[in-house]
């Protein structure tokens, strides 16, 4: 089907689901997607990754965008967009400028434990990884220390994003539980906050006594990034301890 | 390489900014006790949590320290602070969230005073097999 190309954004969404006119509006908004992800760049952060998730971002706010709502397309596409490539910083961890080295090292690190968990039945040890890697102790040992580094000043930004919460389905009610346990309660203001994810790790590790490597076979990520998610997370909770004082 | 070392401590001002070295330092030293990633990272967590309360407990401290020692698979870990910390432990320690991430990440917690001040003690273990190194 031909398109005028006068035809106005409304008009395009009023075709969709229609190839075309998907196509044209993701042309014409391509700009806004590469001008958000320059602004994240930067950051350590190749720059074509970002703009990959802006595109698959802006694609995804065209398919879900719903012209009855009183709201600009171009207003809802950056909350998207913008929700998107936080999520991608925070889930790639590497906001805090890793170096590129240990950034590798700790791809590599991260790919060996579950395999060696798996052999062992249990957590390996540095050097155990460091022989099967072929890396020295000393860097297994600095890779795993930056995969737990994060921004704490970013804390509260990511914290707070909606984004990359896990379906409602996939949370047991024993989530909700949290916050009525001693010491939790002290921070249940603060708990509620936290992404499911992030509030089912700690669930995880602290009422069912979990290791991170099971966890992390469970919830389907990384050591590594259970680690830093539970660091991110306990070092967030120790900043709101007090918020709700008990008498 | 010669045998695991079996005791290891550092010690730093006692300021925010440097809790980061003694974390590397147990980490390091835990790695080297043959301790499992998991339990390393559990310690790291721990080191966080205890310099956190012991830089609010004994505000005029000028020195917070860490030592690491293995006996047999068992793993002591002590973090303490020269200060005076008033009450320590802190009231409803017990109750408090602190004190549920220290006993949820190790074997054991205290809550001491050492022969310079307050003090977090740890428990925790290194794995049963021993490598070849």
């Amino acid at each position: 089907m031909s398109l005028r190309p006068e035809a106005s954004d409304a008009e395009l969404f009023a075709r969709l689901p229609d190839e075309a006119a998907r196509e044209e509006l993701l042309i014409r908004n391509k700009p806004l997607a590469d001008y958000l992800a320059r602004r994240f760049s930067g950051r350590g952060e190749h720059a074509e990754d970002l703009a990959q998730v802006a595109s698959m971002a802006l694609l995804k706010s065209i398919d879900r965008f719903e012209p009855e709502r009183e709201v600009q397309f171009s207003t809802f596409a950056t909350v998207t967009i913008v929700g998107e490539l936080k999520r991608h910083l925070r889930d790639r961890g590497w906001a805090v400028r890793v170096p590129r080295r240990l950034q590798e090292l700790g791809l590599r690190v991260g790919k060996v434990v579950p395999e060696l968990a798996q052999e062992l039945r249990r957590a390996p040890t540095v050097p155990e990884i460091a022989k099967r890697t072929g890396i020295s102790e000393d860097d297994v040992l600095e890779a795993m220390e930056a995969s737990q580094a994060y921004a704490t000043d970013s804390l509260d930004a990511p914290m707070s994003d909606s984004d990359g919460r896990l379906p409602a389905d996939a949370l047991g009610a024993e989530d909700m539980r949290l916050e009525l346990m001693e010491g939790w309660a002290s921070v249940a203001p603060a708990l509620e906050r936290l992404p499911a994810r992030e509030k089912r790790i700690l669930y995880l590790r602290f009422f069912e006594d979990r290791t991170q490597t099971e966890i992390a076979e469970e919830i389907g990520i990384s050591q590594m990034h259970v680690s830093r998610l539970l660091a991110q997370t306990l070092s967030f909770l120790r900043e709101h301890v007090g918020e709700l004082e008990l008498p | 390489m010669s045998s695991p070392p079996q005791h290891v401590s550092a010690q730093i001002p006692a300021r925010a900014e440097f809790v980061h070295v003694l974390r590397s330092v147990v980490a390091s030293a835990a790695a080297h006790m043959n301790l499992s990633v998991d339990s390393i990272d559990d310690l790291r967590l721990s080191v966080d949590e205890a310099c956190a309360q012991l830089l609010k407990a004994a505000p005029g401290a000028s020195m917070l320290a860490v030592s690491i020692a293995r006996t047999g698979l068992d793993v002591q870990v002590e973090v303490s602070a020269d200060g005076d910390a008033d009450p320590w432990p802190p009231e409803r320690h017990d109750r408090s969230l602190a004190w549920q991430v220290l006993s949820g990440l190790s074997d054991e917690v205290t809550f001491e005073r050492s022969p310079s001040g307050p003090a977090v003690r740890l428990r925790t273990h290194a794995v049963l097999e021993e490598l070849e190194r």
